[in-house]
């Protein structure tokens, strides 16, 4: 049976499954007991890259079918300091898994920055620490910035999604709250309001750390994972082609939040 | 003595049973579409036809037992005309026949349109809308055919020129009792059909979208059958049985009261008792143009949607003004313009009641905005703020009904408050105005279902996104023109239950002639005979004064009746939706392979739970609505029986109009966040918004359509039961 590797960034680690990536990403949302369901977000990783950090020689022989014949669904390899360990040239594409298992494929794409100068940004990173963060830089910028060593604040690789924040990203002082259905948006707009006055200030920390899932409808173009020399950019597709094309998934994003 | 004209009754009932036919033959000859959605519909069709089989099995006996009751009344006391078991049966045998057809109908009807969808907009619209026209054409055409054959059939055994004009009260008053049949049946399916449809709703919403995270109309979803099953037994057979005895109680009930206003009048009396079945008759026809007015362009706008059915609406509704005058001309009855003018009334009350109905409940204006706006703060809110706007709604219709009853007795009576036999006859001529066109109006209303279904089908048949937004535009559509249809519904019961009032002391005249009492004794040394007593003089006779506590105590207990059977109905939903969620929760736990889609979950199963919950769950509540009446009657006697008609009326009235806009409000509220107001899906408002409107769908679906019945429901036991009451009250 063919062995994939994966790297979730929910929660952070290498794994090992004789799965394809559809069935793997239905596998973590939902298990096989029907008692879980969870958000997923993986990438397809080269199975053939070579590491000194990880231990990738015998995979064969530690991700092998269960006895009764069936493929084996995961093996952990890793779950510390996976991503900065992670070539970016082996990341093939993204998967984005709703809580009741409908799977997005997504590939890479170059991104164009469209955005106008003075316009802010929401970012909720995923890996290898998950704040929400509101930024007068661009996805590429923003990249660079928390991975430039020089800075105090540094890390070796990261992965977030920009979110939305319609109005608010060019007048946080008057725009309405419409259709953002973030958790105290009030604070949210006092950050976006400070950070706008302070010239110097790139960008400011709204939530330090978050334990919730990313609401995918709040995407605003996709997700973003590099360092401090390469960004890459899986664009979440347009809104035509999620009501159409990806209805399925994207209905199942439509729902998330719904537990109380 | 039947006069010709009248045959233009039966005429138009069969024209109307030909058009239903017409139009289903035609929706049949259209494709169902994939083997996926022909697979979706059968397992819908299905479940909706086992749950019907096992619902008229329990109504069936329910039937059987009055039945019995009845005749050893007629037959063994002679406390009853020996046509009443049988007039009982066949309103009842109708009622659940207008519901089955209506049903069937929609059941095949949701995939067409669905498949119609897929090219066409406009196509789509004609399969669902003359679908709902089949439902339409089929309530009013049994209805009429009903009246036609008992009225046709009575004559023969009581000729109507016969017996001091006597006879066409014994008719008239005898075929109120088909009445009771028609609603007996019509409580049992708008409480069954109301119960099953929120138990699968709420149950499979609270494990598939809560618990296992999964939208709605989702195939994994074990419930998913049985919630689009629900919307065919709760809002197409309960509303089809329930508006055809809406439409049959108006017609009899005025029918009675033209009888009863124009005694000694035998002439004058005849066209008084015949001028409602053909200004239905006339709305039947205007009623089959208007469905064929109804089209509309490709990529038609929600507003060209509206107006194309506002066009077949507005034309028979203008068109049945003109037709009713001509026909009370025709007739040469006494007070033509008058009785005329109690129509106009009677439509213009259903179009304010509609109006205000949509004002508080729709999304586009203030009072919804508002609870919406309160989701901010957390469900509590909501609630707080839904019950409130609820509790204000009810202010537009009770004026509305309050001036719809004083301007159409003030009409018909000449303004001459003495007149009380042409005034109560305005009232009910009123209700039947507004019920004319009913074969379009309730197809604009069952519509609504068959392009909701054809949505979910749509939904789970994975059709490309082009083919949902016609099938929710249609969807919506229905949800606007359905505030209308409720308007005229509430408005009418209103208007029928106070008709009923008074042909209720018909009904005990006739129970005293029947027991031998000629003479009424009025205190004073005053005495009338029975036969020529006026209502006045009943009243008088039974001491019907708010001074009596038998009639302040029957008040009371109708108004109660209202609440016990609202809370009755709303716990039975709560209960049958745990059933629900046990069984969903279970096929997840043990059935492999749902989530992922690989197996398939047991859909007949939640079809069966959702079925047995209803058929268990009505039975308590429905039945106390024949009991309580009989009680009151034979403990407490005639005063309380009044009492207690009124009290339910008042309270029940206003309750179903509180229920029905609380829970539209909640419902539509919710729509409103979802389109991105504060915070939109998934927000913390969304959910208190969810919560809001879980709260209110028993509100809209179950308890509050199912008052307008029990008003009537009791109104019309009362009718049947005043022999037994008059022979045999306590006190």
């Amino acid at each position: 049976m063919k062995r994939y590797l994966y790297l979730s960034l929910t929660p952070e680690a290498l794994i090992a499954s004789m799965l394809p990536p559809e069935d793997f990403g239905k596998y973590l949302a939902v298990g096989t007991k029907k008692r879980t369901r969870g958000q997923a977000i993986f990438f397809e990783i080269n199975p053939n890259f070579e590491s000194n950090y990880f231990n990738l020689d015998d995979i064969e022989k530690r991700c092998i079918p269960n006895k009764d014949g069936s493929p084996k669904r995961s093996k952990y390899l890793a779950i510390y300091r996976v991503l900065e360990h992670v070539p970016l040239n082996t990341i093939n594409n993204l998967y984005l898994v709703t809580d009741d298992g409908r799977v997005l494929e997504i590939k890479k794409k170059e991104y164009t920055a469209t955005e106008e100068d003075g316009e802010l940004h929401l970012y909720q990173q995923l890996a290898p620490v998950n704040p929400i963060v509101v930024s007068k830089l661009n996805p590429i910028k923003f990249c660079k910035y928390l991975t430039a060593t020089e800075h105090p604040v540094s890390v070796p690789k990261i992965a977030f999604f920009e979110l939305i924040l319609n109005g608010l990203a060019d007048d946080p002082q008057n725009a309405p709250l419409n259709n953002l259905p973030y958790s105290n948006v009030d604070h949210l707009r006092d950050c976006l309001i400070g950070l706008k006055e302070k010239e110097s200030k790139p960008n400011k920390t709204v939530i330090r750390k978050t334990n919730a899932d990313v609401m995918f409808r709040t995407v605003k173009n996709g997700l973003f994972v590099g360092d401090n020399k390469q960004t890459l950019y899986f664009p979440l597709p347009d809104k035509s082609e999620l009501e159409g094309k990806y209805y399925a998934w994207w209905k199942s994003a439509l729902t998330q939040g719904f537990n109380y | 003595m039947i006069n010709t004209i009248f045959w233009f009754v039966p005429f138009t009932s069969i024209v109307a049973l030909l058009f239903a036919r017409f139009f289903y033959n035609q929706m049949m000859k259209t494709s169902e579409g994939t083997d996926r959605m022909v697979t979706i519909a059968s397992h819908v069709r299905k479940g909706a036809m086992a749950y019907l089989k096992q619902q008229y099995k329990v109504v069936g006996i329910f039937f059987i037992i009055m039945t019995i009751v009845f005749s050893i009344m007629a037959y063994g006391f002679n406390l009853q005309n020996p046509w009443v078991p049988f007039a009982f049966l066949t309103g009842g045998f109708f009622s659940g026949l207008a519901g089955f057809f209506g049903m069937k109908t929609a059941t095949y009807a949701s995939a067409r349109t669905a498949n119609a969808a897929r090219t066409s907009l406009n196509t789509a619209l004609q399969i669902a809308f003359r679908s709902g026209a089949v439902m339409g054409l089929v309530v009013v055409g049994l209805g009429l055919l009903d009246i036609s054959i008992w009225f046709v059939a009575l004559n023969y055994f009581y000729p109507i020129g016969a017996n001091n004009g006597n006879n066409i009260i014994i008719i008239t008053t005898t075929m109120l009792t088909f009445g009771m049949g028609a609603s007996a049946q019509a409580l049992f399916a708008r409480v069954g059909g109301g119960i099953y449809t929120k138990a699968a709703d709420v149950g499979g919403d609270l494990v598939g979208k809560v618990e296992a995270g999964i939208p709605e109309d989702d195939p994994r979803n074990p419930a998913t059958i049985a919630d689009n099953v629900g919307d065919n037994v709760g809002d197409v057979a309960g509303m089809g049985a329930d508006l055809y005895e809406s439409y049959a109680g108006s017609i009899l009930a005025t029918s009675a009261l033209g009888a009863a206003a124009f005694a000694g009048m035998p002439e004058l009396q005849f066209k008084a008792v015949i001028a409602p079945m053909l200004i239905a008759a006339v709305g039947i026809i205007l009623s089959i143009l208007g469905v064929f007015m109804v089209r509309t362009k490709e990529g038609a706008t929600q507003k060209d949607l509206l107006n194309a059915l506002g066009r077949g609406i507005n034309f028979s509704s203008a068109l049945i003004i003109v037709f009713s005058l001509a026909i009370l001309l025709l007739l040469n009855v006494k007070n033509p313009y008058g009785i005329w003018g109690a129509i106009v009334v009677g439509l213009i009350t259903g179009i304010v009641i509609g109006k205000a109905t949509e004002y508080y409940t729709s999304s586009s204006y203030k009072p919804t905005q508002k609870i919406a706006e309160s989701t901010s703060t957390g469900p509590a809110t909501v609630i707080i703020s839904g019950l409130g706007t609820g509790m204000i709604s009810t202010t537009v219709p009770v004026i509305a009904v309050v001036t719809g009853i004083v301007l159409s007795f003030l009409f018909a009576s000449g303004f001459n408050f003495s007149q009380m036999g042409m005034g109560l006859y305005g009232i009910g001529i009123a209700a039947v105005g507004m019920l004319s066109t009913l074969g379009l109006t309730l197809a604009t209303d069952a519509y609504g279902p068959i392009a909701d279904n054809a949505g979910g089908n749509a939904e789970m048949s994975e059709l490309g996104e082009e083919v949902r937004k016609r099938t929710d535009a249609l969807d919506s559509l229905g949800n606007t023109t359905a505030a209308t249809g409720k308007g005229f519904a509430i408005g009418s019961a209103a208007l029928t239950a106070l008709a009923l009032l008074a042909s209720y002391v018909e009904e005990l005249k006739i129970g005293l002639i029947r027991l031998g009492q000629t003479v009424l004794d009025l205190g004073n040394g005053v005495s009338v005979e029975t036969s020529t007593a006026s209502l006045t003089e009943f009243m008088k006779y039974y001491d019907v004064t708010l001074m009596n506590p038998k009639v302040l105590v029957g008040m009371l207990i109708g108004s109660m009746m209202s609440f016990l059977f609202c809370g009755l109905t709303m716990n039975a939903v709560g209960r049958a939706a745990g059933k629900m969620v046990d069984e969903v929760r279970r096929q997840f736990r043990i059935i492999p392979g749902i989530m992922e889609g690989k197996a398939e979950p047991d859909y007949a199963q939640c079809v069966a739970i959702s079925t047995k919950g209803a058929q268990h769950e009505m039975l308590i509540p429905a039945s106390i609505a024949i009991i309580v009446p009989i009680l009151v009657g034979l403990l407490l006697g005639v005063p309380a029986v009044i009492g207690l008609m009124v009290g339910a009326l008042v309270a029940g009235f206003v309750l179903a109009v509180f229920m029905a806009n609380s829970g539209g409000a909640w419902d539509n509220a919710k729509k409103y966040v979802e389109e991105g107001h504060l915070g939109g899906k998934g927000s913390k408002a969304h959910k208190a918004a969810i919560i809001g409107d879980t709260v209110g769908d028993p509100f809209k679906d179950t308890s509050g359509p199912s008052l307008n019945i029990l008003i009537k429901l009791m109104s019309m036991v009362a009718i049947v039961m005043a022999g037994l009451t008059v022979a045999y009250s306590v006190i």
